[in-house]
This record gives C-alpha cells, structure tokens and sequence, in this order.
C-alpha cells in the first residue's frame, strides 16, 4: 500500500498547471529595496575630498581625482571621489566611513554602456539618471558609528578652584584618554594645509596611537620648535577644518599635541631630536625679540649651524608667549621647557637691550651676517571715544605685562573691559582672578562690538570666563566713558546691529536708540594692537618697501628689502603664536639660502 | 555492514580482485577501464570542482578529486588587509551561505578584541544566520532532487529562496552578499513592514514544503535511487570529521547551536533533528525537517526581536583599529555542518592569519573519494550533492 | 578543561596553556610529543574530532606554528595544540592514521607552506595549485602584490591624488 501512494503522490505536482505564475512580469524595470546597496551617489557641495572612502576600500576602487569647478581650499582638497566599477564590490563601507555623510548608493543597479571605460565616474561630478533616487544605501543610525564622532573630554580644573589662582586650567590627556583621542583620526590630513606651519599633525597623532612619543616629538620639531607653548594657546586652526567635526567634533589636535610634548622631558630632547652635535658655519644672525617668530627663527637657524644672538627689550624671553598670555593657560614653567631647549642649541639671548637705544639697528648689520625681526604688536589701540584719555583707563597689553612682570596694578571693585577677542578674555580673567583675591569677588564685565556669534575670542574663553563669575554683555559700541574728576563712572554703549558689511569690511552699524550704561570705576581697552617700528631709523625706513598701512613688505622668504633684513611674527602676518612660528621657520631657511649665495 | 554502500553489480566475477590496499589494480591497456571527467562543468556537480573518474564499465573504480577552480587565496588576501577591509571579502568564501563567514570573522574579531555585541544586533545576526540556513536548504533541495532527474522541486524552491532573499535585501541591502554583520554589530534594524512580509514567505514555504514532501520524497523513483545508498557508517564520524546533517543523518546529535549554543540560540526551543539510516534519503529527509525547524526558528525570533536599540558597539575606528594579540576559534551551524574561522592577532592593524574551516573541506575530499568507489555512474551526481558541499570554502 | 590539562601533565610536558574562553584553550607542545599527545587525546580523553589543521607563519621567528585543533563531542570543549618548528626544511609527522581528512590537510599544508609530512598519502600531489613555480604562497614572504602586479596588468587611466599632498601642490607649492 505504501509503494502504491509513493506512485501516486507526486501526481499531486499537476495541481500547480493551474497555478498563477509567480515570476516578475516586468524584470527589467523592477526596484531595489531602499536599503539596496546599488551605484554611487555623491553630494560634491558637502564632499571635501578627504579620502577616507579611498583609504576603507579594500577594493582599490576608490580615486581622488580632481574636478572641474571645485576650488582647493582651507578644509577641501578639491579633490573628488571616482569609483572604478570594475573594482567596486558594492559593501557601501565608503558611505559609512564618509566624514561629511555626503556619499550614499542609490538603489539603481542596472546600468549598460558599450564603453567600459564609462563605468569609471566622479559620482555627483558627472550626471547620472539615478542622481534624484532617495531610496538607496545611507549611513545607518542607531549607534553605528566606524570611529567615533565625539571628543575625548579634557580635565578641567573647576571654576571654584581657579577663580582665585593662576593654576593651569586644563588638566592635559592621560595616556588612555590622548590614544583614544588619537585613535579618532582618519589621517586625511585636510588640516595641514590650513595649520599656518603646516605641521604633520596627522604623522604626529599616529605616534600617540603606536605609543612612540619620541617619534611624535621629531615629528612635532619639523615644522614647530615651541610645543608646549602651542599645546596649550594655539588658536588651532587645524581644528575647524578637520574632516571628523563635520559630523561630530572636530580632533583635539592642540591637546594632542601638548601630550607628546608634555610626556617627554626636557632632559632628553636633545637625545631624541639628535641635536647633540650641530655643526657650526661660523656666521652670525641677530634677532630682534624673543617672542615666538624670533624663537623659531633662532631655532632652525641653530640647526643649520647659524650662531644666533637674541636681543630682549624685556627681563624674559617669550614675548607675547610671557607678557601677553596669563599663566593659567600657559604656565611658566611650560613657557621655560622650550625656550631653555632652544637656547641649549647654542642660542645667546641678550636682555633688557632696546633696539634704537641701547644698540642700533645700523650696529647690528655691521657686526651680524644678517639681522631677524620680530618685534611684535605690543602697543594697545585706543577706542578713541570721549573720555579714553583719562588716567583710568588703561591698555589690556600694559596691565597684563605689568602683572607679569610682578608690579602691582591698578584695581577697582567694578570694572569695564571693551574688545572681544582673547586678549580681551585673558585681561577679563586676569582681572577677576586678581579681585576675587582682593575683594573676595568678582566685578568685571567685557563688552565687544562683535555680538556672541561672532566674537573674535575662542568660544570655551567666553564660557570659562563666565564660569568665573565675569559678565560677558557682547554687542554692543562705546560711545563715551563718563568720567568725573579723577573718578570714573562708567561706560556708555549702544546697540551695535552689523560689524562688517557685505564686503567684509569693518563698518559697524549702531541703533542709536537702544542704549546702556555699564557702571565701572575703571575701564580697559582691548581692541586690538599696533606695532612700534620706532627702531627703524628714519632714513632707512624711507628706502624700506612698506606698505601704505606701515607694514615692511617681504617676499616668500621673509626678506626685506634691504636684504639682510628678515622680518616675521605679527608685524607681518597673524597675530598669532602659529603665524609667528611659521614665519620665523620661514625665515630662517630664507636667512641660509641669502647667506648660503653671499 | 548490513547495507550496501551504493548500488553495485552483484556479479563481481566481473571484475578484477582487489589487492592488499583494498583497491583493484587499474590496467589501461586492458581496454577495459575508462577515465571520465566529471566536472568542473557539468550540472550534476556542486560548483566548480571536478571528479576524475575511473570506470569500469558503469561502475567507479577509483575517484580523485580536482579543487582549485574557485582558488582566490583569501586567507592570504586577508593577511594584507586591515581588519575591517577583511570584512567586505569574507562573505564571498562561502558563495551560498555567506552569513556564516560574517558571524565569524566577526564573532572571532570581537572576542579577542572583548567587545559586546548591543542586544538588537544579536538578535539580527541570530535571524540572518537562519535565514541563511533556509535560502541555502532551499537552493541544495533544488539541486538534490534535479540531481535524481526531478527539475521541478528546483522551480518551485528557487522561487521560494528568491522570496527570502527579497528578505535579505530589504534587510541587508544585498541579496547574495549581505555584508551586514559588521565586526562590532550589525548595519540596520529591521525595516518597517518586514515581519508581515516574512510571516507571508514563511507561510508559502509551509505549504510549498507540503508539495515537495508529496512530489519528491514520497516519490517511488526517489526513494528506489536513495534508500539505502550512500551510508555513512555512524563509525566514520569522527575519523573523517564530519558534521551537521552528514552526521545527524547518522543518528549522532551533533549541532553547534546546542553544544557550542552562540549568538539568541539558548533562548530559542529547538532540537537538533536527527535521521537513523544514514543514507541519501535520510539525509535528505534530515534536511527537509531541519528547514521545517529553521522556519519555525525564524517565527520564534520573529517574535522576540526587537525594534530599537542600538546596532554597534562602540569601537575603536575601523581604518586603525589593532586587534590584541591573541588566538581563537569561532564556530556556528552551518546548513552543511560546522563552519569556523581560527583567527590568529599579532596585535597589528592586519590579522596574522585567518583560517577557514569549511564543512566540505571533510566532506567533499576524503569522505567523497570513499564513499564514491562503486558507485554507478549515474548515481554520482546524486551522491555528491547528497553530502552537500560548496568547492569554494574547501580552496578559500 | 582544567582537570583535563591537569591529567595531561602526568603524561606529557604541557607548555604555556592558555584559556582563550570557558569551552577553548590552547597549549604549547613540542615537535617530538605532538604526535603521541594528540593520539592519547583522541584516544584516551575523547578528542574524537579534529576540527583543523592549519600553520601560521612566524617568520621573524623563524618558525612555522602548526594549530591540531580538537574537540571533544561530550564534553563540548576544545582543545588547540600548537606545535613550533622550524621553517628551514619544515617538517612535521603525519596525523593521516588518525583521521582520514587529515591527509588533505597536510597536502595543503605542504603545498602552501611548504611544510613537509613525510608518509602522508600523495602529499606531494598539488591539491589548489598547478604548475606553481613560486616559493610556497602562504609562506609570509610571499608577496602577493607583487606577483600580481607581475603576473596580470591593469586597466590603464588610473590615477589618485593624495589629499594633503596635492594641496600643498595647489596652496603652497613653496613652503
């Protein structure tokens, strides 16, 4: 019986004669699912060509090609992505790893051409029919992250601990915290170009990552011989660049930086950088000023075997570096870890010369090969309003160099500071850390012209500053410091609407009806400063090409006019520390090829 | 031994006697024998590999396997990539059931890196492993019964697995290839709709199975070419390595979700289905009832999955990321047996050294150059895909 | 698996075992013993299953590691035996009496290692690879790129650029 069924049953397969056909009548024309991995899409507006899809893909089917209409800039290559479908094998791991989340796969995935040369496109570059899908393959959701998108927190003194001292604020990395840190890089290397020293920041985090400090710290002399320094103030350009803060925040790379500088000691720099034997050229370069641009300039000219001689108009050598930036976000003892390496390259340092009084200019080029200057902004601006002149009203630059310099400062219980920028932040917490020590509180108040958004101070300047107890009121234009006697009484502002017009110009304009009155007994100017080129004889500065703003001009190396005299640092370009190094790194090559063709 | 090995002449006055190796002596100029190449093209083969066979008459006399066709060197490939670049290509060792390959590679990666797969992505692995057992029990269900000459259960279960790899690609966004279980977790939740869809395919598959039990294996002409051919002797298990329903076949339990229980498979209810006669119909039937369990299976984690949550842990970034130096074996149940990856970490960006242990690299080499001697010619197809095996993962 | 190690140390020198897991562990032995402890595993602590056989290549050290990784059906654990020799005229002896599959093993193993088991059935037979003239590919200082850039051609039009280098190209080509 059971053979019998076993005859019988599979007739029961002639049931499906009758069956409806279960194939797609129309094959060619069917969709994809919306997550299906199909031919690449690419938003070239957001792209900026960092090449991390290049580096994941394991296929090799990824170049960076440029393309017609897309500009190279600070924070883009210019650089597009070309996928090569005789490569590509569809995992998508490309718009998962894609920092501006601008590449995705569309769900299209037929496609014929007679050329196979065709099958080699800049998606987004060059118009495809599946260019409008929205379906299609994008980044998912969900915590699924290829690296991660948010920053290491840094350590922080609290704003209760340091309102009343000049400890350093930030902490520094620990060794797990600067690897992980580390580890966020993709290595694109978009920043190097925008970091004015174009230092080699993405060779530099790898050796966090591979835990070979000492490396790191090779790495970090190429291109900046004050690490330290700019491990702790840098205005980190790099950083607002850097492809992982598309869609996340940005690497720390300043904090980075400061622990390969921090971790390895002084003692051993000489060791590790093989700077234990230079050898000599036999020529002499005089260096007006110690602060950043003279330093670097002293640094790679040391290298190259060049005995420099720095001359200081102050008591120490750093400059701005010293008597512009308060020790608790750059302590002295930092300051004095990369100035004492660079003078223990054989770098003399004379202190307390001025230029133009106790020696001048004309002497230094008879009795030097060639002559570096880096003199610096160091005369405060002045917001020229009513009242300005008046002997309590002071310069952020004066008051912040005299607190250096130990001398005793005028201080009031409430006081006004106008500016907005770092200086402005840096006298402000100077100032309120000064008052918290004497009155037990604080009562200063920093208004700029620049509303919040755009205040020229570093963003965690301003929240610092508040945590501190300062009242930071932006937005608004002096008008008049109200005065009486030799008392002052305040400072008159009002409504500031627009600092810049369409051109980017400086062209504030006010609302004269909204207005305020910030009651203060003294009040500081931080609006900017200038230079002094009074060391300049007359007569030379006649034949020197200068520009119509009374800036020396100089050529790619940093030369001016008269030929053995270099300039750099602030007086030519920034201000800021980086610019300075740069400049003076600049210069320094500049100084050898003159000297070298002599 | 009770039962034949494979259908033989009963006559063997017929044929040479065998020597002291238990082989006969194989004379060309005889005229007798004939040397036969089965494969690498021919239909009867599973994938590109091929048999050269000596025949006497209709009858195999001798059987040496050819591998290679399919050789990509992927262990060494693996070796100069980093981590995560091993990761797109690991799916491709194992054409039909390329999941097992992801689960892993990733699986291995994770342990030695001590890293915890989120909730949600283990769910998702659990539910992508077992469709994948069911697509591939599917299309070998096809290639079993075309093997024996019946072309239309082929028609009817590669419509069925296209339903589930319409699945796949709603899930994965591939159909063959999924790349979806990333080291680390998995590439996306379930989408909105797809347990109503996978009800509905799971369902069809229910009744369509109720067909291909009638038509194939309640079939006189099936039965009558696999009953008692091709026996596994439950004594070989061990010596030759075999695993899954090869084995369960046998009526040795063996299936890595209950001994080595990974992924959701402790909280799922399932016993290993197991045969008793060992032969081409059992393993067969074996793995007609396994699909019926992996269904089953599916429904069950249809219903515990959950919606939310995340789908990857955190991490170290993928373009850098350095494996701690170490080694292990990670291992799952494959529809063909036990599959594995040995990962060997020299704590660098690049793996040491990969090494895939395929099912068939036991099956389709020693097990099938034994049982094959005396076979019919005919049979052979039958056979072969009877112990179900893929070439590629034997060459990698 | 701790009292199966400690049964093994009353027969044999066990070596740097390590838990890698609750259900696998891996422990070194030598050259000389391997043989005799996978065969009193198998037949004496029930590791019926050879799992793998496979090599990994340590070339700074100079040696080849050889992984027998066995199972044990009851007791669901896993045993991996790494066995150290020497990569000049590497050879090992044969498991193929153990387990039939072995065999096929040591024939890749020999082809792609270049490892030698002498008495192995056809190990000397190519199993993947014909008519291969190279140095053992699996061996670490086979270079596989170069040998496909030697053996195969591209496509010709590709080109890339670096990011950070070609901006430098377009922004200060000078500095």
């Amino acid at each position: 019986m059971a053979k019998l069924n076993d005859i019988l049953s599979p007739f029961t397969a002639w049931k499906h004669v009758v069956r409806e056909p279960v194939t797609i009548k129309d094959p060619l024309n069917r969709e994809a699912a919306d997550r299906y991995r199909g031919f690449h899409k690419n938003d070239i507006s957001e792209c900026i060509g960092c090449g991390t899809c290049e580096s994941i893909c394991q296929n090799a089917a990824i170049d960076l090609v440029p393309v017609d209409g897309v500009e190279t800039k600070d924070g883009d290559s210019g650089l597009r992505p070309r996928v090569d479908y005789g490569r590509c094998c569809w995992c998508g791991l490309c718009v998962d790893v894609c920092t501006t989340n601008s590449l995705s796969l569309s769900n299209e995935y037929t496609w014929v051409d007679e050329d196979p040369d065709n099958f080699r496109f800049v998606p987004g570059a060059e118009n495809k029919s599946w260019d409008s899908r929205e379906k299609g393959y994008k980044k998912p959701g969900n915590g699924y992250e290829l690296y991660n998108p948010k920053r290491e927190a840094m350590e922080e003194l609290e704003p209760e601990k340091r309102d009343q001292s000049f400890i350093e604020i930030v902490q520094g990395y620990s060794k797990e915290q600067a690897e992980q840190e580390a580890d966020r890089c993709v290595e694109c290397g978009i920043c190097v170009a925008t970091c004015p020293a174009h230092m080699g920041i993405p060779e530099y985090i790898k050796a966090i990552r591979n835990d070979d400090l000492n490396e790191g710290l090779r790495v970090l002399y190429d291109t900046n011989p004050l690490p330290e320094i700019c491990g702790r103030i840098c205005t980190h350009k790099c950083e607002t660049v850097c492809s992982v803060g598309h869609h996340g925040d940005p690497l720390s790379i300043r904090w980075l930086k400061r622990y390969i500088a921090d971790q390895n000691p002084a003692e051993e720099y000489k060791k590790i950088l093989n700077t234990e034997n230079l050898q000599p050229t036999g020529k002499k370069v005089a260096i007006i000023g110690s602060g950043p641009s003279g330093l670097s300039a002293a640094h790679y000219l040391a290298l190259m075997g060049y005995q420099c001689t720095i001359y200081e108009k102050l008591p120490a050598a750093g400059g701005m570096m010293r008597f512009g930036i308060p020790e608790y976000r750059l302590p002295y003892d930092q300051l004095d870890k990369d100035i004492n390496y660079i003078l223990s390259l054989g770098v003399e340092i004379k202190y307390n010369v001025t230029i133009g009084k106790d020696i001048t200019l004309e002497e230094l080029h008879n009795q030097y090969d060639a002559v570096f200057s880096g003199t610096g902004l160091h005369m405060g601006r002045s917001t020229r309003v009513p009242g300005t002149d008046h002997p309590k009203v002071y310069q952020a630059v004066d008051l912040l160099r005299d607190i250096v310099l130990g001398k005793e400062i005028p201080l009031e219980e409430n006081i006004v500071v106008i500016g907005g920028g770092n200086v402005a932040m840096d006298i402000t917490r100077s100032l309120a850390r000064l008052q918290k020590q004497k009155y037990g509180k604080v009562g200063v108040l920093a208004t700029s012209l620049e509303s919040e958004d755009i205040m020229p101070a570093d963003r965690e300047e301003v929240i610092e500053a508040r945590e501190e107890n300062a009242v930071i009121d932006p937005g608004w234009g002096p008008v008049e410091i109200e005065t009486e006697g030799d008392k002052v009484k305040g400072l008159h502002v009002v409504k500031c609407l627009s600092v810049f017009d369409e051109n980017r110009r400086f062209a504030p304009k006010f609302d004269e009806e909204q207005k305020k009155f910030f009651p203060a007994d003294m009040v500081v100017e931080s609006i900017g400063q200038g230079m002094d080129l009074s060391y300049l004889p007359e007569a030379f500065k006649e034949q020197l090409d200068m520009d119509q703003r009374g800036r020396i001009l100089v050529n790619d190396d940093f030369q001016t006019s008269a030929g053995w005299l270099f300039a750099g640092g602030d007086i030519i370009q920034g201000p800021d520390v980086i610019h300075g190094i740069a400049n003076g790194h600049k210069a320094a090559m500049g100084i050898d090829k003159y000297l070298s063709e002599k | 031994m009770s039962k034949k090995l494979l259908k033989w002449n009963e006559d063997r006055t017929l044929f040479p006697e065998k020597n002291s190796e238990g082989k006969i002596d194989v004379d060309y100029d005889s005229h007798k024998f004939m040397k036969i190449w089965h494969g690498p093209q021919h239909p009867g083969i599973t994938g590109n590999m091929s048999l050269e066979l000596t025949l006497l008459g209709d009858e195999v006399m001798d059987c040496e396997t050819h591998v290679g066709y399919l050789h990509r060197g992927f262990e060494k490939l693996m070796e100069r990539r980093k981590y995560i670049q091993c990761f797109p290509i690991v799916c491709r060792v194992a054409v039909p059931e390329p999941d097992f390959n992801e689960y892993c590679f990733a699986s291995a990666m994770e342990e030695l890196a001590g890293i915890e797969v989120p909730e949600a992505a283990e769910w998702l692995r659990t539910l992508v492993l077992e469709m994948s057992r069911l697509q591939s029990f599917l299309a070998w269900m096809g290639g079993q019964a075309g093997s024996l000459g019946q072309g239309i259960i082929g028609q009817w279960t590669i419509y069925l697995r296209d339903l589930i790899l319409d699945r796949f690609e709603e899930l994965t966004g591939g159909r063959i290839y999924h790349m979806y279980m990333l080291p680390g977790g998995v590439r996306g939740l379930l989408p909105d709709g797809f347990r109503q869809r996978m009800t509905e395919n799971l369902d069809e598959i229910d009744r369509f199975m109720k067909d291909v039990k009638k038509v194939m294996f309640d079939n006189a002409v099936f039965k009558k070419r696999t009953v008692g051919m091709g026996v596994i002797d439950p004594a070989w298990i061990h010596p030759f390595g075999i695993t899954g329903p090869n084995a369960r076949a046998a009526g040795v339990a063996k299936d890595v979700r209950k001994d080595n229980p990974y992924l959701k498979y402790p909280e799922l209810d399932f016993e290993p289905v197991v045969g008793k006669d060992s032969d081409i119909y059992t393993r067969a039937d074996v793995r007609r009832r396994d699909l019926l369990m992996t269904v089953d299976l599916i429904r069950q984690i249809m219903a515990k999955i959950p919606d939310k949550g995340d789908i990857r842990a955190k991490t170290p970034n993928v373009l850098h990321w350095k494996v701690p130096a170490g080694e292990t074996y990670s291992r799952a149940e494959c529809t063909r047996g036990e599959y594995g990856y040995y990962m060997v970490s020299d704590g660098t960006e690049y793996p040491r050294r990969i090494n895939v242990r395929g099912p068939s690299y036991t099956h389709a080499v020693a097990l099938l150059e034994k049982m094959i001697v005396n076979a019919n010619i005919a049979d052979v197809a039958g056979l072969m895909v009877s112990l179900h095996t893929y070439p590629p993962e034997i060459e990698r | 698996m701790q009292t199966i190690i400690e049964n093994l140390q009353k027969h044999f020198q066990v070596v740097s075992y390590h838990q890698q897991r609750e259900n696998l562990g891996f422990l070194i032995a030598s050259k000389e013993v391997a043989v005799g402890l996978i065969t009193h595993l198998r037949d004496y602590e029930g590791f019926a299953h050879l799992v793998l056989l496979t090599a990994v290549d340590w070339i700074e050290d100079e040696h080849f590691q050889l992984t027998y990784l066995l199972h044990h059906p009851e007791k669901k654990v896993d045993l991996g035996v790494r066995v150290m020799i020497s990569r000049e005229n590497a050879e090992m002896y044969s498991i193929h009496h153990l387990w039939e599959q072995a065999r096929t093993y040591q024939r890749e193993l020999r082809e792609m290692f270049g490892i030698n088991f002498p008495g192995s059935p056809d190990v000397d037979k190519p199993f993947i690879l014909e008519g291969w003239e190279e140095i053992p590919p699996y061996r670490r200082d086979f270079d596989t790129k170069e040998y496909s850039e030697k053996t195969y051609f591209p496509r010709p039009g590709r080109e890339t650029h670096d990011p950070a280098e070609y901006m430098k190209k377009k922004l200060y080509p000078n500095e």
